[in-house]
Formats: C-alpha cells, sequence, structure tokens
C-alpha cells in the first residue's frame, strides 16, 4: 500500500505563505430581484476595496460553477479586470475554489487574486423564484427520479443511518439548527433572524424523512468574495492578514452516495486526517469553528470528526455545552458554532459564509458576535460524498 | 418484448430519466429480464455498483455482469413528503419509501429504489427484503418488498 493510502505526511509548504486581504459580501436574501451577476460584482469590488487595490491589481479571478452563475470570464469583463493569468471554475462548495486560489498565488500563477461566491435561487428552490419571469432560463433539463438518494437526498438517506446506527433521537438535529438561528439573530447579513424554538424545530414539515425543513439549509440570493495575495505583501495593505494556514478536500472510494463505505469511513474522514497532519493547532484552544451545516446530519458528524466527541455523541455533546442563557452551543462556555448561522439561517452559500465568518472573526471584526483575542480559526465545509473540505487560518 | 430485442433507443427511451449508455445498457437489459445485475470483474471476481466499465480493485476491463439475488436489508431509508415526479408516485397519498439495500452477496454493494406493499410508518433500517418488480412507463422496474414486516435484523 502506498503511504498515501494510509495518513498524510503533513507536507504543506503553502503554510501561511497567503493571506486573505479582502472580504466583500452582499448579504443574503430570500426575495432579492438582483441577478448572481449583480451580487457577484458587488461583492469582488467590495472586496477589492476592502484590500485597498484596484481592477488593475487582480490578476486571478476563480469562481465555482454555481447552476445558473456566471463564469469567471463574465465576472472579469464585467469588472473590466484588464490582465488575468489565471482563472478558473471549480466545482462548487466553496473550498475548491478557495484552495484553487490559493495554490494560483503560492505557484505564481497570480500574484492578486479574487475567488467571487454568488449564489442564486433556482425556480424550483422557492416559489418566489419559480414565480419570477427572469429566472425562467435557469430552469434545466429532465427532473431525477425519486428512486434516487443522489445529491441532496443523501444526506437524508445518511440521517436515517446515523439515527438508526448509533440509536440517537434527531435531538443533535434540532440543536444544530436552533443553534444557527440564534447566531444569525447577530449577524446583519444573514437572511433569517426570527428566533426558532425546539417546538418550532420539532413541529417542522418533514421534506424527506428524517430530515424536516429546518434540517436543509436556505435557498439565497447574494454573493461572497475574497483577495488573496502572498502573506509577504499582505503586510503593506490595510487589514490585518489573516493566513491560510492549510487547506484540503477528501474523497474516498466508493463515494456514490448510496456506496459509501460507512459514517467512520467518508470524505470527512480524509479531510480531518490531512488537515490535522498540515496543521500546527488543532481544536485544543480553537477560538472559531465553523462546520459546514448544508444539512445538519453534515454538521453531527463534523462535530464528532473533528474530534470535538465520539461517533454518534454529537447530540449529547451539544447538549452537554449548551447554553440556556443564550440558547446556542458555547464549547467549553466559549467556543461559537459558527457565529455567523451558517448555512441554516444566514443563507445556503455551500461554505462561503464559512470561511468569510472565520476571516472576519480573526481580523477581530465581527461586531457583537466576535471573540475576543480570536487567533485560530478552523472551517470545514462540504458534506461526506465528494465535497468534503477544510481549512484552518491564523492570525499573528 | 425480449430484453434483446428493444432497441438501444427504446431502451434509453424507456428508463429515462435514468442515464442508459453503453457503460449501463446491460444493466437496464437485466431489468427488462427481471434480473438485478451487478459490474462482475471476470480477472478477480469483484462485484460491484454502479455498473462501470473498470475494475475498481485491479484496473480489469474483462467486466461483464452478474445477476444478483436482491435480497438483502435496508441500509439507508427515506419517506419522501415531496420530491421529483414520477408515473405511479403519489406524494399526497402518503410519504413515497425510498431505501438503500444492501444486498446479500456482498458487504458494502448497496441498490436503491422504493418498497412496494408497505406501510411506510412500519418501515426501518435493518429490515430484510427481496425483490419486487413493478412496472414503469410500460417496462420492468425493480423496487424490493419487506420479507417480514416489523422484522429488525440488526
Amino acid at each position: 500500500m502506498s503511504p498515501l493510502a494510509s495518513h498524510h505526511s503533513g507536507r504543506n509548504p503553502v503554510k501561511d505563505q497567503v493571506a486573505v486581504v479582502g472580504v466583500g459580501s452582499t448579504g443574503f436574501s430570500r426575495s432579492s430581484d438582483r441577478t448572481a451577476l449583480a451580487n457577484a460584482c458587488d461583492a469582488a469590488i467590495a472586496a477589492i476595496r476592502d484590500a485597498g487595490l484596484t481592477a488593475a491589481d487582480i490578476d486571478g479571478i476563480v469562481m465555482p460553477g454555481e447552476p445558473g452563475g456566471p463564469g469567471p470570464n463574465v465576472v472579469a469583463s464585467a469588472l473590466g479586470l484588464p490582465r488575468v493569468t489565471h482563472f478558473s471554475r471549480p466545482a462548487p462548495v466553496a473550498m475548491f475554489a478557495f484552495t484553487d486560489a490559493v495554490n494560483a498565488v503560492f505557484s505564481g500563477a497570480c500574484e492578486n487574486v479574487v475567488v467571487v461566491y454568488p449564489y442564486m435561487r433556482l425556480p424550483w428552490a422557492s416559489r418566489q423564484a419559480a414565480n419570477d419571469p427572469f429566472r425562467r432560463h435557469l430552469v434545466t433539463g429532465m427532473a431525477a427520479a425519486p428512486e434516487s438518494i443522489a445529491n441532496a437526498a443523501g444526506y437524508a438517506a445518511w440521517a436515517s443511518r446515523y439515527l438508526a446506527e448509533y440509536d440517537v433521537s434527531r435531538d443533535a438535529f434540532a440543536r444544530i439548527a436552533v443553534n444557527m438561528r440564534t447566531n444569525a439573530m447577530r449577524n446583519p447579513l444573514a437572511a433569517i433572524t426570527t428566533p426558532l424554538t425546539f417546538d418550532d424545530y420539532y413541529a417542522a414539515r418533514m421534506i424527506r424523512e428524517p430530515l424536516c425543513m429546518l434540517d436543509m439549509d436556505l435557498p439565497v440570493d447574494g454573493a461572497d468574495a475574497f483577495v488573496l495575495t502572498t502573506a509577504d505583501r499582505a503586510k503593506a495593505l490595510p487589514h490585518r492578514p489573516v493566513l491560510v494556514h492549510a487547506t484540503t478536500v477528501g474523497l474516498v472510494t466508493p463515494n456514490d452516495e448510496d456506496q459509501l463505505p460507512g459514517l467512520d469511513h467518508h470524505g470527512q474522514h480524509v479531510v480531518i486526517d490531512a488537515l490535522r497532519a498540515k496543521s500546527d493547532f488543532w481544536i485544543d484552544g480553537l477560538d472559531v469553528f465553523c462546520p459546514y451545516d448544508g444539512f445538519t446530519v453534515i454538521t453531527a458528524g463534523w462535530i464528532e470528526n473533528v474530534g470535538w466527541c465520539g461517533p454518534g455523541e454529537a447530540g449529547r455533546f451539544l447538549a452537554e455545552h449548551w447554553d440556556d442563557a443564550s440558547n446556542r452551543v458555547l464549547v467549553n462556555g466559549r467556543v461559537q458554532v459558527n457565529p455567523h448561522g451558517g448555512s441554516l439561517s444566514e443563507g445556503a452559500t455551500r461554505g462561503s459564509g464559512h470561511i468569510r465568518e472565520a476571516v472576519v472573526q480573526l481580523r477581530g471584526e465581527a461586531g457583537d458576535r466576535q471573540t475576543p483575542g480570536a487567533k485560530t480559526a478552523l472551517a470545514v465545509t462540504g458534506g461526506f460524498f465528494f465535497n468534503s473540505q477544510g481549512a484552518t487560518f491564523r492570525v499573528d | 418484448m425480449t430484453p434483446s430485442e428493444l432497441s438501444d433507443g427504446a431502451l434509453v427511451e424507456a428508463y429515462a430519466p435514468l442515464v442508459v449508455d453503453r457503460d449501463t445498457a446491460d444493466f437496464y437489459r437485466g431489468w427488462l429480464a427481471h434480473e438485478l445485475r451487478a459490474s462482475h470483474c471476470t480477472a478477480c471476481g469483484h462485484d460491484f455498483l454502479p455498473p462501470r466499465p473498470v475494475c475498481p480493485k485491479c484496473w480489469s476491463t474483462a467486466v461483464d455482469s452478474v445477476a444478483v439475488s436482491g435480497r438483502g436489508t435496508i441500509f439507508l431509508l427515506i419517506l419522501l413528503h415531496q420530491g421529483p415526479p414520477a408515473p405511479g408516485v403519489d406524494y399526497g397519498a402518503g410519504p413515497y419509501p425510498v431505501a438503500t439495500v444492501e444486498l446479500a452477496e456482498r458487504r458494502g454493494l448497496r441498490f436503491t429504489s422504493t418498497v412496494v406493499d408497505a406501510d411506510p410508518a412500519t418501515l426501518a433500517v435493518g429490515q430484510a427484503v427481496e425483490l419486487a418488480w413493478i412496472e414503469r412507463n410500460g417496462v420492468a422496474f425493480p423496487a424490493f418488498r419487506v420479507i417480514e414486516p416489523g422484522a429488525v435484523a440488526e
């Protein structure tokens, strides 16, 4: 067996060599009348200005291949970027594009890169979107057959396995949903800020049982953008540079939703192994924890797999670390879990919101949800199958 | 009509929106013959799903197919309260079950379909099932049926 098949070596020459120096976000909405292109441009311009740079400084642009979203060439043209030496369109879910941008700066493919993540509600995702004539061109091909757990249904299917294999209730899922909503109430960018109770969770309509409406992320319009450059150049720019300490993605075989080896062997485990090996810090003393919550069961998986507790113990862990006074989880009375409200309540950013929150917290700019003195952050994005990913960030 | 008589074009049409291509046509022709088939590596003997042209264990391309029993246990289970439209599927009449079944032939070899003749409320991970063929769009479609209602195998 080759060394690659067992554990990551920890080799990580890019460690702390690339920095996030600009952040921009439109905020998120379930009723916006703006296009993905308009939101992409707004967020990108905000991020480039935040970095103290101009169009002429940006020679790299990376954007995920979001359904219905514009490509990086279109946004480069819309923004008038005069000369680009790296552009790419990785798969959706944030860390694919983010990692590509980090590597592009590190390798010299470009000097200053903007990563832009626009999201647009597709007509099937909401009634308001379905009734919007300007979204009709976004209707895509044939529907899937019901007898499949491909894509989103896969998480409901594995949620059933989680509940059966560990013989636990939906309490972990409920706590995850309530925590995100409580946190979103402190985030001016969030799409939903009305309080959520446990009774609300248990009363919510089942969609793909055992997952209900409140186990699923919230389709939104909006965009995030980041500017990255070398750690050296970052020192001369206006904001405290947030160093990208390590990034990775993770994939096992088979990774088809219904053939995945098991709850103890999927993409998250590869991510954790590689990210721990590459990083000088882990969860002991961690300041900011942003686990993906496209579906609640994914978050339960991340909480367990990063090592906060054992397999199937997320519910017990969240109950033990629940802060009744603020109606959310505070690990060891201190560490917030997705202070921004995550995909469940800020909006379905497919992970760019989790990266943004890590960056904003490490810059010390998170307002009344700021973790005092935050120096380290762990953002783990994506799910179990073919988009598990993660990154560690730090500031000096 | 026998499976071999149906043209490639008719096969593709009959099973849309499932994707029938040169790597999966034999798998779907199996359905016409009421056989659930797995890809079978003639070099190392590994059976796998979904159907693919290369053995993931030994990289042999000498892959044909073998009929599996269709017996197994429910490994994953969803009750769809809403979902994609399909002939004979009425979400208004009650949630529609979708089960991933771990087949008896090998641990980890799984196939996903619905479960027929069952009160969705009684279905559970761990129940023993067998194949049950239903018809959709005029062609055979594999499904499962619980062998012992209420029995949980694990």
